[in-house]
């Protein structure tokens, strides 16, 4: 207990003499940001999920054609799930001599479980956001049945047989998803209505959603209690299963900002490595005195490691706190760019960042800390007997393994783990051969330099191992700072590319084709760009090389779901834009029975060129071999089809036409005319969606910027710790220097000089390593196509001779302005 | 005849030693290689030092004096010979079995006082018993101070303190330990005449009081004069 006191009071004292105050800054630095990057990103992708599940209305959806058992009701009250009804059917709408399909939607009192529903009262009112539906008795409208149907608020509506009061007009409404019963305009009544109404009657096309809302534990014991109960017609829907478009933006997304964080961490850690190294060095003496007392070397260890662990203990608590401050400033000052609701920090997040700071101090500090076990006993007489360094091993094996296992965790992906261990290290290794051999360059061009420049450069090239870990650390903030931007501008011009501002919005489905050239004249009067017009037939996938495909398919999976329903088939004899080959060839010449089947349901369904492939069409019955696989981005908000076949394998069967356009808002009123003159159509309207994911966008890049600004506080600490590492020996050669008579502004140049070129080549090193990351990332991991940047190159060099010159120059403005006098007494 | 029981932890190799010799060295050497060749720093010491006895090593800078006290405290390991303490050979011990016997046999005052400036007057007497683990460390610190003259200055850090005072400190702590054996490697050196006469009554005081062996180093010939015994060293030998 004593040793733990004597321990205690050294720690006490070397802090207060400010010892150990670069230590503790870098450490609290490194906490505070994890864990306010953890509880941030935490908090975040809680609220993006939980916006996510907007597009749901909830977090787990069961759909089913009928309703569901009551024990499924009473298992998801029991695991604590609220829960709400949705039931949807077409109905056609007949007032003042005219007719409107519309989609109904009876809802529950719970509904919406998830996000919100907003309507107005009149033209020009604010949209009011309710979370729940309308009243028993009232329905609500979208605003083109009002037009169509010569109706205005107040007047009633008959459903059915139910005859209800148009209380509002709808404007959002949350799960108003791609499907048939989105085609048509929407008619929103309660549930408590729905039976007056008599459409549904026993064998009515009827969808029932079954929605639920809890904590993930439960809804994943909800969804694996379900899923041995389901029988085929019915569906379990949550974001990743459902909207594969989202769940792939935001995996993205997470794994983007976990690899910031993970920078961070790594910046925070060369801060701390570079602070215990001055410190283990600073205590040299003090330790071959107590060595000289007689003690051990494991009793020092013990020494010292306590002092740390308390240390550490101490700093992840603070840095716990401040994070948790910090993340909360952050979502104060976002409050208006962020939703209403934000999720609330979770416990683990903080425990997160208390185990980063004690895992960080371990790899980072324990190195530099195993010295002092080697300090001799024979220092007291002899000062300049130093210890052996540490093992290089021991010093980056712990660093990278701690790295490695905090890459893994954020990424859970041992492949982009590797990646990015692999080039990390083969690139520092590279770089650190390069600025070596650079540095005897310099070296040896020292004789030939004026006086500043001669001991700016001497600065660097005096212990080329530390400035080369100096340059390779810098790098590494730059690097973080550099891959920040381009990744984040990158992904989210990808994004914005996928998704540009007339992009299609609305998508218009069953044109007769006798309509076609109508059709097509009446969108260029009105000044529309339209897309091509794709015949559609549908059908359903039977057999597979004569095997049912129900044998073939899993519960759940895509194939599932592509086998449950009729799809769309289409035809043409070119392949689409944005599809590409990945197998077999395209059809050159008019040859009937080839199909070419989309790449992940081929995947799913195990089909390979040269199979056979059965399809239902009505009653008939239609074979076709597979001529090829084709890859495609189904987040394009662009028609795209599982299966095209070859020009003249569907001539037989009976066809629709598809297409899609840009709409903008104030050109909406035009459906209404459409709907009118071709009743046939159904009119998708995609641009709700298409708002949402746009917004989801914008708060990502918001909070990958915010990540940047932790990287960039990260770094600082890098730079302080490495002017303070040298700062002793710097003041005493100042010392020196100035004695013999040099002038402050001969230091000052030299300054300016050393930590400049040490910020340009740092620069130049961190655009060669981001361009090297990103290469890999883009061409191995993402499937992105990479492209070097020019202005880089240009860019970051200046800003890291500009921001480590001025940076380090500050921080060594002691060396010109304590005595000489003093500092040459104190030795 | 100082009979401490110690436990260095490793066999130990008996040497054959008179009762009351403390130090017993034999055909000590020490050389270090050099881009010219192997330069010998000691040749061929043989020493007998006997229990309370004071000892004065003499000689020019480069001559071998504080390789001479380094080895014969374990804070150095020779390139021949043996070196024996009470009897126990600890050129035979690892560096940690070297640590344990300094810490129970050995106490040290040096040139540059060696005190650490993070801890108090008291704080930095206490060591030595607190590595020992005494549970007296405290009274016993405070005790001593009061000896040397620093009742006032106990909670003082060495930089609040005078060249003197610190080696007075460094004087409480190499004593509080009741070492058998105190190294003193240039004591007065760093200080001026006045002081560093009331300093070395002090530590032939205290060396009296205690009857600690007393081996120092020193170019101060009034000091050697002091000690029962002069050794003097010359190219690393002993004349």
């Amino acid at each position: 207990m004593s040793r733990f006191n004597l321990a205690l009071r050294l720690l006490w004292r070397d802090s207060r003499s400010g010892e150990l105050t670069i230590l503790l800054a870098a450490l609290i630095i490194a906490v505070t940001s994890s864990t306010a990057i953890a509880l941030f990103s935490d908090r975040l992708q809680r609220t993006m999920n939980e916006q996510t599940a907007e597009f749901l209305a909830a977090d787990l959806v069961v759909a089913s054609p009928r309703p569901v058992p009551t024990e499924w009701l009473a298992k998801a009250m029991e695991l604590q799930l609220a829960s709400a009804r949705t039931v949807e059917f077409s109905s056609v709408l007949i007032e003042h001599d005219e007719m409107l399909l519309a989609s109904v939607k009876a809802v529950s009192s719970g509904y919406p479980l998830r996000g919100h529903l907003k309507t107005v009262t009149t033209d020009f009112a604010q949209e009011t956001v309710s979370y729940q539906g309308p009243d028993a008795g009232t329905v609500w409208l979208e605003k083109r049945i009002l037009a169509a149907l010569k109706l205005k608020l107040g007047d009633t509506l008959t459903v059915g047989e139910k005859a209800l009061t148009i209380s509002r007009i709808l404007t959002y409404e949350p799960d108003k998803q791609g499907d048939f019963f989105s085609f048509s305009p929407r008619v929103l009544i309660h549930e408590a209505d729905l039976q007056a109404t008599r459409i549904v009657q026993p064998g009515s096309h009827v969808h029932y959603f079954f929605q639920f809302k809890g904590d993930a534990v439960a809804l994943d014991t909800f969804k694996s209690w379900l899923k041995p109960r389901l029988n085929p017609s019915q569906r379990v829907l949550d974001i990743h299963e459902d909207r594969p478009e989202l769940g792939s933006a935001l995996t993205r997304a997470e794994r983007y900002m976990g690899l910031s964080s993970i920078m961070v961490v790594l910046i925070a850690g060369v801060a701390i490595a570079m602070a215990a190294r001055r410190y283990s060095e600073r205590h040299f003496n003090a330790t071959a005195l107590l060595r000289c007392l007689g003690c051990k070397q494991q009793e020092i260890l013990w020494l010292y490691g306590s002092q740390f662990l308390v240390l550490g203990l101490a700093a992840s608590a603070l840095g716990c706190a401040l994070g948790w401050l910090a993340q909360a400033g952050l979502f104060y000052v976002l409050r208006d760019l962020l939703p209403p609701h934000v999720a609330a920090a979770h416990i683990s997040a903080v425990w997160f960042g208390f185990v980063i700071g004690l895992a960080v101090l371990l790899g980072f500090a324990l190195p530099p800390l195993l010295r002092l076990k080697h300090v001799s006993p024979l220092r007291v007489l002899r000062r300049e007997l130093a210890p052996l360094p540490s093992s290089a091993w021991l010093v980056y094996g712990l660093a990278i393994a701690i790295i490695g296992v905090l890459v893994w965790n954020y990424t859970d992906d041992l492949k982009l783990t590797g990646t990015i261990l692999g080039v990390g290290l083969l690139a520092l290794l590279v770089l650190g051969v390069l600025v070596y051999a650079l540095l005897q360059v310099l070296r040896r061009a020292l004789p030939s330099l004026r006086l500043s420049w001669r001991l700016g450069v001497q600065g660097l090239v005096r212990d080329s191992r530390a400035s080369v870990s100096q340059m390779l650390a810098f790098s590494l903030t730059l690097v973080a700072m550099v891959l920040s931007f381009a990744v984040r501008t990158e992904l989210v011009d990808n994004w914005q590319q996928q998704l540009p501002d007339n992009a299609p919005n609305h998508f218009v489905l069953n044109i007769v084709p006798d309509q076609q050239v109508a059709f097509k004249q009446e969108l260029q009067q009105q000044h529309i760009a339209g897309s091509a017009f794709f015949p559609v037939v549908r059908g359903r996938l039977v057999e597979i090389n004569q095997t049912p495909v129900q044998k073939i398919v899993s519960k759940d999976s895509q194939g599932e779901r592509a086998t449950q329903r009729e799809l769309s088939l289409t035809w043409t004899q070119q392949l689409p834009d944005e599809n590409k080959l990945v197998a077999g060839a395209w059809w050159q010449t008019a040859q009937k029975g080839l199909v070419s089947v989309e790449q992940k349901l081929a995947e799913n369904l195990n089909i390979k060129v040269g199979d056979r492939l059965r399809f239902t069409v009505g009653s008939e019955q239609l074979e076709a071999t597979v001529a090829n696989i084709r890859a495609l981005r189904w987040d394009t908000m662009k028609p795209n089809f599982y299966m095209i076949f070859s020009p003249g394998t569907l001539d037989a069967y009976p066809s629709t036409l598809l297409t899609s356009f840009y709409l903008s808002k104030d050109q909406k009123i035009l459906l209404n005319s459409l709907a009118k003159r071709y009743p046939s159509i159904t009119i998708l309207e995609v641009d709700a969606i298409l708002l949402q994911i746009k917004t989801l966008l914008a708060q990502l890049t918001l909070a990958i910027n915010y990540l940047l600004y932790f990287a960039l506080m990260a770094g600082f600490t890098v730079l302080f710790a490495a002017v303070y590492a040298s700062l002793d020996s710097r003041i005493y050669e100042g010392a020196v220097l100035r004695t013999l008579g040099a002038k402050r502004s001969l230091l000052n140049v030299s300054h300016i000089i050393e930590f400049g070129v040490l910020g340009l080549i740092s620069g130049v090193l961190a655009v060669a390593m981001s361009e090297a990351i990103t290469y890999a990332l883009y061409t191995r991991v993402m499937n992105m196509a990479f492209h070097p940047s020019f202005y880089l190159w240009a860019i970051v060099p200046v800003i890291g001779a500009v921001f480590v010159g001025a940076v380090g120059c500050w921080g060594v403005r002691d060396v010109l302005n304590k005595s000489p006098l003093r500092v040459l007494r104190d030795g | 005849m100082i009979t401490k029981n110690i436990n260095l932890g490793i066999m130990q190799t008996q040497v054959k030693h008179p009762e009351n010799h403390v130090i017993a060295t034999k055909n000590l050497g020490k050389s270090v290689e050099t881009s010219e060749g192997k330069l010998h720093i000691l040749s061929s010491i043989d020493l007998i030092i006997k229990s309370g006895e004071s000892i004065a090593i003499i000689g020019e800078s480069g001559s071998g004096k504080s390789t001479l006290i380094s080895l014969l405290a374990g804070l150095d390991t020779p390139s021949s010979g043996t070196i024996a303490i009470n009897g126990k050979a600890i050129t035979a011990m690892d560096e940690d079995g070297r640590a344990a016997m300094r810490n129970e046999l050995i106490g040290f005052v040096f040139q540059s006082f060696q005190l650490l400036p993070g801890l108090t007057a008291v704080e930095n007497v206490m060591l030595p018993l607190e590595l020992r683990g005494d549970k007296d460390a405290k009274a016993k610190a405070v005790a001593l101070l009061g000896r040397v003259g620093l009742a006032q200055r106990l909670t003082h850090t060495p930089k609040q303190l005078s060249g003197g005072e610190q080696q007075r400190v460094a004087l409480a702590r190499a004593f509080v330990a009741q070492p058998a054996i105190l190294f003193a490697d240039e004591p007065t050196g760093n200080l001026d005449s006045k002081t560093g006469a009331k300093i070395t009554d002090l530590l032939f005081e205290l060396n009296l009081e205690h009857h600690t062996t007393l081996i120092l180093v020193t170019h101060d010939a009034s000091l050697a004069a002091r000690c029962q015994r002069t050794l003097q060293l010359d190219a690393g030998r002993l004349l």
